[in-house]
């Protein structure tokens, strides 16, 4: 099984990348919103992300305001779906191996239950 | 951690800021106000004034989410589900008026009011294309819709009352979308 991608596996990033991965940009306080993280975390999620190259940074100003826009690069898009499919792959051999386990176990049972002397 | 739930965020976001809804239903209500011409609403100056201060109050909310829940820039994909919503609901409002009560030969003239039927059905199929469809839809649109579907509309033409309901369903229909909008994404930011 091929390893999980450390940088994009941490629940923070991954929220961070999932919800960029559906807009063109956003700004920072949005992807605070939808991602509920604080504003220092995502600050060091963003910096790390911008490291790697999965997302690019614009600082500007709205209104006289600074306004910070994030959108996330086609390396970015690429390996957030593909750490997605591993999620659901993984998941996926977890339940058939619950099913299989399930399945055994009942079987035993049966079989105790047959040898069992009246 | 829900994937589809994070993705619906930018739709939720595009959708749901319900306030909106408040100068949208008066929209309708205003314009149904100035076929009648009733009160003052006989000069044209106040309608127009009216309308400004319609304008104004929606650039207001959209500063006012954007202040305090941020801004998106859509994808492409949802711009295009965006423009295939509008001109689907010009066609089905257009298109459907026509065929159920107007003086157009293959009219069918139905003692229903039109424009709340078909612009029943082109809210929900905007929110369903949209990505945002909530139950709180269902129960208001499917309302107007009923309401607009009653064999109780003859006589005279109900365009104008269809206006006042759309309008009303519009505003009820943002109120539960802002309620929406704020468990998905929060109360206010108290330091913005």
């Amino acid at each position: 099984m091929p390893e999980l991608d450390r940088l994009v596996h941490e629940p923070g990033r991954l929220a961070i990348l999932t919800v960029l991965s559906s807009v063109q940009d956003a700004d920072f306080l949005f992807i605070q919103r939808a991602t509920g993280l604080t504003k220092g975390n995502l600050s060091s999620h963003l910096a790390k992300l911008e490291d790697a190259g999965l997302v690019e940074i614009e600082k500007r100003f709205v209104r006289k305001k600074p306004n910070t826009s994030v959108s996330i690069t086609a390396l970015g898009r690429e390996r957030t779906a593909r750490h997605w499919e591993q999620l659901e792959a993984l998941k996926h051999t977890a339940q058939s191996v619950s099913r299989s386990q399930a399945s055994q176990s009942a079987l035993r049972s049966a079989a105790a239950s047959r040898v069992r002397p009246a | 951690m829900n994937r589809r739930r994070l993705e619906s965020r930018a739709a939720a976001y595009a959708q749901l800021r319900g306030v909106l809804g408040i100068p949208a239903g008066l929209l309708f209500i205003l314009a149904a106000l100035g076929n009648w011409q009733v009160g003052p609403f006989r000069h044209d100056w106040v309608f127009v004034a009216c309308l400004l201060a319609i304008g104004a109050a929606h650039l207001l909310v959209v500063r006012g989410y954007r202040r305090h829940y941020g801004r998106i820039r859509p994808s492409a994909e949802q711009q295009w589900r965006a423009a295939a919503a509008l001109a689907l609901g010009v066609a089905v409002v257009l298109g459907g008026s026509l065929l159920l009560r107007s003086r157009a030969g293959f009219s069918l003239d139905l003692p229903v009011n039109a424009i709340a039927v078909t612009f029943a059905v082109v809210m929900l199929a905007a929110y369903a294309i949209g990505g945002a469809l909530r139950p709180h839809h269902g129960a208001v649109y499917g309302a107007l819709l009923l309401a607009g579907a009653l064999p109780v509309w003859g006589g005279e033409d109900p365009s104008n009352v269809g206006l006042v309901l759309c309008g009303a369903a519009v505003i009820a229909c943002g109120a539960l979308d802002h309620l929406a909008f704020t468990r998905t994404f929060g109360p206010r930011a108290l330091d913005a």
